[in-house]
């Protein structure tokens, strides 16, 4: 299994991140639980961040749709 | 019994001499009355005579993933129209129910997929169905909401689940919602297995951000008079089962508290007897625990309800004709509302 992408840090390849308004955003569960925002840019990443077990294309086409 | 008595009807072929309406197909499965189009054709006469008789509760107990398969509208229909008094689900359905209201889909998906892709997307799979993630989320997000009002609203006292799908129906607007026309009709909706599914995922966040003080309180329990009292005032059951597990054997075990039992069940299941489930076993098992009568009016099939059900319905709308009108029965109205301490 792959570890999350290129060791880059982001909200898409934290573990707590889920869908939201895809690629743009996510929702971010751990933010939620903490009355933090929860709706986050998938290319952002915040002191909540933990890696993912398993990878997503979430940072690649969150990317893509950036250029 | 003698020879005579056996080979007393031939089968009559199906015969189809130009375009057939619904009512007509099922009419040429009766007059070959055999194997599942035999059955067919016997729950559709099974189901005509529950909603002729004035004084029979109509149960729908739904389990399997039905509403994601495109009968949400249907049971909507047949709620508004008097045609289903209580229904009995599973807590997924109408998680899937609210998913549409809100404005998500279910896709057209297959059944041959690589799902470690699907993971990777973000989207899950029901069979053939699939279901982008986001909508579970923005499902969550409004339940959170819904749930924070429901609970300042009931301060502290419990609601059964049919008080709990009432509330939620009350704050969806979506006409073709399952909930929404429950709610308007005045149709009680029980969810017995309410916390396995998104639902009580919900309650989690909704809970933990309050730190479990003065949150939601659903009490399965609430059910249990609630729809006993249903069966004790009516004076006839009867039962639709799509696929069974606990929304089936909540009717069932509600029939049995009263000791006045089912009169009218029809099962569309693809479960088998063996293992012992209640999906699968037969109604023969039932009428032995005394939760159907012996001499019930019933029949069980052995098919996939997406295909069944709304033949069964759409035969049952065409027999009845667009004057019939049945006299809406046990309305959430006459059962207590709000919660209790």
């Amino acid at each position: 299994m792959k570890k999350s992408a290129n060791n880059e840090k982001f909200c898409g390849n934290c573990t707590s991140h889920n869908a939201y308004n895809y690629p743009d955003q996510v929702f971010c569960t751990r933010r939620f639980l903490k009355n933090k925002n929860p709706i986050v840019q998938t290319l952002s990443c915040c002191e909540e961040y933990y890696p993912s077990a398993q990878e997503c294309h979430c940072i690649s086409d969150a990317k893509e749709k950036k250029k | 019994m003698r020879r005579n008595e056996v080979l007393r009807e031939p089968v009559k072929h199906v015969k189809i001499g130009g375009a057939l309406t619904v009512d007509q197909l099922v009419r040429q499965f009766k007059n070959s009355g055999s194997f599942g189009a035999g059955r067919l054709a016997t729950a559709c006469d099974i189901y005509e005579r529950m909603l002729r008789d004035r004084k029979c509760t109509v149960f729908l107990a739904l389990a399997g993933a039905v509403v994601p398969a495109g009968l949400r509208t249907l049971i909507a229909d047949m709620l508004r129209e008097n045609l289903l008094d209580v229904v009995v689900t599973t807590g997924a359905n109408m998680v899937h129910d609210t998913i549409e209201a809100l404005g998500g889909h279910h896709y057209k998906g297959h059944w041959n997929v690589d799902d470690y892709m699907l993971y990777k997307n973000h989207t899950y799979r029901i069979y053939d169905v699939f279901v982008p993630e986001e909508d579970f989320i923005k499902l969550d997000l409004k339940l959170v909401e819904m749930y924070d009002e429901i609970a300042a609203e009931y301060n502290g006292g419990s609601l059964s689940s049919k008080d709990f799908a009432r509330e939620l129906g009350k704050r969806l607007d979506d006409p073709h919602s399952i909930l929404r026309a429950a709610y308007e009709a005045k149709a009680p909706i029980f969810i017995p297995a309410v916390r396995d599914s998104e639902f009580g995922y919900a309650y989690y966040l909704h809970a933990f951000r309050r730190h479990f003080k003065n949150a939601l309180v659903v009490d399965a329990f609430k059910d249990v008079p609630e729809i006993i009292g249903i069966c004790k005032k009516s004076s006839r059951n009867g039962m639709i089962v799509i696929g069974g597990g606990v929304p089936r054997n909540t009717i069932q075990s509600a029939a049995l508290a009263t000791k006045s039992g089912i009169d009218y069940a029809v099962v569309i299941t693809m479960d088998r007897p063996e293992p012992g489930g209640l999906s699968g076993s037969t109604l023969e098992e039932t009428v032995s625990w005394g939760k159907l009568k012996g001499q019930a009016d019933k029949t069980m099939i052995i098919g996939d309800a997406t295909m069944v059900f709304p033949i069964m319905a759409a035969s049952a709308i065409e027999r009845l004709g667009k004057d019939f009108k049945r006299t809406p029965r046990q309305k959430t109205e006459e059962l207590k509302p709000g919660g209790s301490k």
